[in-house]
């Protein structure tokens, strides 16, 4: 039974993939067998990604594409056809975080906010539209999309994050009820608080140390590559329109602070 | 076939729970195997002489060393000497896996005290013993995973079906509140959730003739083995920052309005 968590042979799509979370999956993926084609803005970090799936002897293709803009996914939906053949899993990891200050309702601009929504939210809905039709037509194919505990949960001033994590849950959801019939799957990773560099900009509404986290400790990028792999596996092939929450426990909670415990005899 | 590390489970020793209606005990064997073929050792605690021979046969026809006993889980007597055995063979417990679900369908207002009680004893009394009696042992090991196996009735009504509804989120609630009070102590606690299953191979132009199975956006009805490479990482090592989740395995059904 555990075979079905082989990648072998696989193509994977990776937005956001050359920095930290993506990253990390993308080098999962490659060690469980995957050929991986990684998108994102800048060339740099995605050409040293590549290379470090070409030194695991999987094939690996960096393709610059800023999300946001529709006819580059399509670029980068043809180019992964034409390079690796095909296309079992896309995985919508791409987000920018970098402009996502918390501040005041009043103090969002128009500007601000469509920015965010197109990278965060519209980016991932290029993307699941751009290889759809395609995974249609051959009856299988798996779309993983990350979005994040705040997707599911409200928090003080951060508005345009909040907003495009919960869409990013609806657009699964619906993917689910509208492609399951096709063969074709959408599932959601929620990560909870991992640092990374993209994550620097709202680090005051992360906890310092993980103390009020319920297992004691902040999330590493390398915690979501078991996850993502088995996503992006047939060993997924029933699960759909679901999320896995990958948090330390903070959702399971949040009711009270960390490690308030009442203790109220009966009486 | 390149699977990675950290889905092995080499060493460890587990506890699988097998209790319930046909339906449910038809998964207790696929569980064994799976853990079996990640290369745990398995020891299976079932209410059914049947459902305990043939998990035991299947874990070690891929290669694992099984162990049966047969158990009432509602006895807390029983269930001590299940982790007694369990300890006295493989020296350990690492991993536990409650497979105990006891469906129960009746118009409400004709369900029975006893009835009630039934249901509530062998799905969610059963699990809080279990739970309770592998906790102390891991909190002194310093580590443990724990995965209860439930259905999407945690989470959503069904008609004729309140009584095995409020136990599944019994069930949901004790994995939640478990996973924050042991998070600190290594031992993550988290839940598979079902949907509509058979281990019948129907052709799917066949199953398809159902209402049932052409509400699920997947159209078609889970097989055990489809939750079995799940159970497998949330048993596993690398799942240590995933805690007090269900992940339901189900064709899309809880996405369904």
């Amino acid at each position: 039974m555990l075979d079905k968590l082989s990648l072998d042979g696989k193509v994977v799509i990776v937005t956001g993939g050359g920095t930290g979370l993506g990253k990390a999956m993308v080098q999962a993926l490659a060690r469980a067998g995957a050929n991986v084609a990684i998108a994102a803005r800048r060339r740099g970090p995605i050409e040293e990604v590549v290379a470090e799936v070409e030194s695991l002897g999987r094939k690996g293709l960096a393709i610059p594409t800023d999300v946001s803009d529709s006819r580059q996914v399509e670029h980068m939906v043809a180019l992964t056809l034409d390079e690796l053949g095909k296309i079992d899993v896309l995985i919508n990891n791409a987000g920018r975080t970098a402009e996502n200050n918390p501040a005041p309702i009043w103090e969002v601009t128009d500007e601000e906010w469509r920015a965010g929504i197109d990278t965060n939210l519209s980016g991932a809905f290029y993307c699941a539209r751009a290889v759809s039709k395609y995974m249609v037509d051959r009856g299988s194919g798996k779309i993983i999309n990350v979005a994040s505990g705040f997707g599911l949960r409200g928090v003080r001033d951060l508005y345009i994050y909040t907003c495009s994590k919960g869409g990013m849950l609806q657009l699964t959801r619906t993917l689910a009820m509208s492609l399951g019939r096709y063969g074709v799957t959408a599932n959601t990773i929620v990560p909870g608080f991992i640092p990374t560099r993209g994550t620097d900009s709202f680090r005051r509404s992360l906890p310092g140390s993980g103390d009020v986290i319920p297992i004691g400790r902040l999330g590493q990028p390398e915690d979501i590559g078991p996850i993502a792999v088995f996503l992006a596996s047939n060993a997924s092939d029933y699960m759909n329109g679901e999320m896995i929450i990958m948090d330390g426990g903070g959702l399971a909670g949040g009711y009270a602070p960390t490690g308030h415990a009442p203790e109220i005899p009966i009486v | 076939m390149p699977i990675l590390e950290e889905y092995r489970l080499t060493d460890r020793v587990a506890i699988v729970a097998g209790d319930g209606t046909l339906d449910s005990n038809v998964f207790t064997p696929y569980l064994a195997e799976a853990l079996a073929e990640a290369g745990a050792r398995v020891f299976v605690a079932a209410r059914s002489a049947d459902v305990m021979d043939e998990s035991v046969r299947r874990a070690n026809a891929i290669g694992g060393e099984a162990h049966g006993i047969l158990c009432d889980h509602t006895n807390e007597q029983d269930v001590e000497m299940v982790f007694t055995e369990a300890l006295n063979r493989f020296g350990r417990v690492d991993i536990l896996v409650n497979n105990l679900r006891t469906e129960f369908g009746k118009s409400f207002d004709q369900v029975t005290v006893d009835e009630y009680e039934t249901v509530m004893g062998r799905n969610v009394r059963s699990v809080f013993l279990m739970c309770r009696a592998a906790g102390t042992r891991m909190m002194a090991q310093g580590r443990g995973r724990i995965v209860n196996i439930i259905s999407g009735l945690a989470e959503r009504g069904l008609w004729n079906s309140a009584a095995y509804c409020a136990s599944q989120g019994a069930v949901l609630q004790l994995t939640k509140a478990l996973a924050l009070e042991w998070g600190r102590h290594n031992i993550r606690v988290n839940a598979i959730g079902t949907g509509w299953f058979s281990s019948e191979e129907l052709p799917l132009e066949e199953a398809q003739k159902e209402l049932l199975v052409r509400f699920i956006p997947l159209r078609r009805k889970g097989h055990p083995r489809d939750i079995a490479p799940a159970l497998v990482y949330l048993t596993s090592d690398s799942c240590d920052y995933t805690t007090g989740q269900p992940i339901y395995i189900d064709g899309g059904l809880m996405a369904h309005p």
